[in-house]
């Protein structure tokens, strides 16, 4: 297996099936803080404490449980959900194709990166069907004794697996139950305006992680015993409801 | 392998918890040109609403995620942890919240669109995690015409803001008349690819075109409540054959219990429980 690669299955469609590889698709450094006891900076453990009786609560003594009614659980062992799936199953089933585009961002979890396991023929001719149709297969499969639902994609010459959110667990945005108002079109036309001027291509490679430099230089001068001077955070005052086409216009004066 | 709400987590982990019943994880700015919108960040993905929960096995009471303090044995309270850079075996140099906010002060209270760009270009690879953000009193006006002109012009901001130990590089889009903001990874953060991708091979058209009449027979629309229907019924099922062999547990009477109640899913939930008791 190349280095990196997490798991190991199959595409499967029709009579198609197509070996890979998943590997992960990002690495996160960052400056790592522990938590410590304010007063003898001994660092602080995590634990499980009852909420009734606010002991703490070993590994042993803790219990899954399924709220049915407020306060009422029905004990289970989550892992006999995955008990109906085939046992050290590798297939990736692919139950749809869908447009791409029509699985709102909201939906994406983790991308996976796949590698042709083997022969790599069936996968490129995927993934140029998949881009030449700019289609997604919706699929199923079970890595590490869990269920996964995942869009199957392509880019370029890669195939890709994204791991899906289930639609109970995606809070949707009629929910945050939101007022409309009443804009002016004169409104909407200079903040349209506006935002064209401030418009340009995605380049990601333009913005760099600097606060994690900043971050450690700070703790450098800490070390070295240097005193750190705290500046306030700055707060924007915000713009009074009256003054909003007033704002837009000297934004538009400012950029145009 | 679930990904966690980071921003919430790192609140968590500092020990702070949100207040319940405030449902925002931050408040501030959010800003373009010279327009300040006083705004919320809000979770847009709530695990909770459908899992089980960890329950104590003697009590069946709910659990609680604390702090200890392992010389002392004590549940630590939040105002007595601290933030430490370890720099040695139990050598650590403290940080206050105070000294992270003056590490970029300027992006600590605001979300300052620094330009927009068009979503679709962004690879979805990118993306790390959704929140939406909802108007405080007063910016209720100016968090419309944002949504709106950012609908009509089909257009995404690019911004930076700092929260705890990190800096996020977020986009923020209009979405079903809400702004809704994804935190994005860095490139620096994306993995290479070149030792993945196979080299170039001819394909014959007969295999595409094998490989196409297959996708055309599996043609939908993207229905996500299937798949979580799916996993209801799986759920459901595995409730009722529980049932049949116990009955079900009750926690005891708490004040104050974290976390929100039971889903619409309950409400299905209890009538099958009941068939179930009732054959």
């Amino acid at each position: 297996m190349a280095s990196g690669a997490i798991w190991k299955g199959e595409i499967n469609f029709g009579n198609i099936s197509v070996p890979v590889k998943l590997h992960t698709s990002i690495r996160e450094e960052r400056v790592m803080f522990h938590l410590l006891h304010k007063r003898d900076h001994v660092r602080l453990r995590q634990q499980m404490i009852c909420a009734y009786d606010r002991q703490p609560v070993p590994a042993d003594d803790q219990a899954k449980g399924f709220e049915v009614e407020e306060g009422k659980y029905v004990i289970v062992d989550p892992e006999e959900l995955e008990e109906t799936v085939p046992e050290s199953s590798r297939v990736i089933e692919v139950h749809e194709f869908v447009s791409t585009g029509q699985i709102s961002a909201v939906f994406l979890e983790r991308v996976y990166n796949l590698e042709p396991d083997g022969r790599s023929k069936e996968y490129t001719a995927l993934a140029k069907t998949l881009t030449e149709m700019a289609v997604q297969g919706v699929c199923t499969w079970t890595m590490r004794k869990r269920s996964y639902i995942g869009a199957l994609h392509a880019n370029g010459r890669l195939l890709r697996l994204s791991t899906l959110r289930y639609a109970d667990e995606v809070v949707p945005a009629k929910a945050l139950e939101l007022e409309r108002f009443s804009l002016s079109e004169k409104e909407i036309r200079i903040a349209s305006d506006l935002i064209n001027h401030l418009s340009g291509a995605f380049q990601p490679e333009k913005f760099k992680n600097e606060h994690q430099k900043k971050l450690q230089g700070l703790i450098d001068r800490k070390a070295r015993g240097e005193k750190v001077v705290v500046l306030r955070p700055k707060r924007l005052k915000p713009t009074a409801p009256d003054k909003l086409l007033q704002a837009l216009e000297a934004s538009l004066k400012q950029v145009a | 392998m679930r990904t966690r709400d980071p921003i919430s987590e790192s609140k968590r982990a500092s020990g702070k918890e949100e207040e319940p019943g405030s449902h925002g994880i931050w408040s501030g700015t959010i800003s373009f040109s010279l327009v300040a919108i006083p705004v919320q960040l809000v979770k847009a993905v709530d695990t909770g609403r459908v899992s089980f929960r960890m329950l104590h096995n003697k009590d069946y009471s709910p659990l609680q995620r604390r702090m200890l303090c392992p010389e002392e044995d004590t549940i630590v309270p939040p105002e007595e942890i601290i933030r430490g850079y370890q720099t040695g075996p139990e050598k650590y140099i403290v940080v206050t919240d105070e000294e992270l906010e003056s590490v970029s002060p300027e992006r600590s209270r605001t979300i300052e669109i620094i330009e927009f760009i068009d979503i679709k270009e962004v690879d979805s690879v990118y993306y790390d995690h959704p929140y939406y953000l909802v108007p405080s009193k007063g910016g209720e006006r100016a968090y419309h015409l944002l949504v709106e002109v950012m609908r009509r012009t089909n257009k995404a901001g690019l911004a930076k803001f700092v929260l705890g130990e990190r800096e996020y590089l977020v986009a923020v889009k209009s979405v079903e008349g809400a702004l809704s903001l994804v935190t994005l990874h860095y490139s620096e953060e994306i993995l290479p690819t070149e030792d993945i991708i196979p080299e170039e091979v001819k394909i014959e058209a007969d295999e595409k075109r094998r490989i196409k009449e297959g996708i055309n027979k599996m043609r939908a629309d993207f229905d996500p409540e299937k798949y979580a229907d799916l996993r209801r019924n799986k759920i459901l099922a595995l409730l009722k054959k529980k049932s049949r062999e116990k009955v079900l547990v009750e926690a005891p009477e708490i004040e104050e219990v974290e976390g929100k109640g039971p889903a619409d899913l309950i409400a299905a939930l209890e009538e099958s429980m009941r068939k179930v008791k009732s054959r």
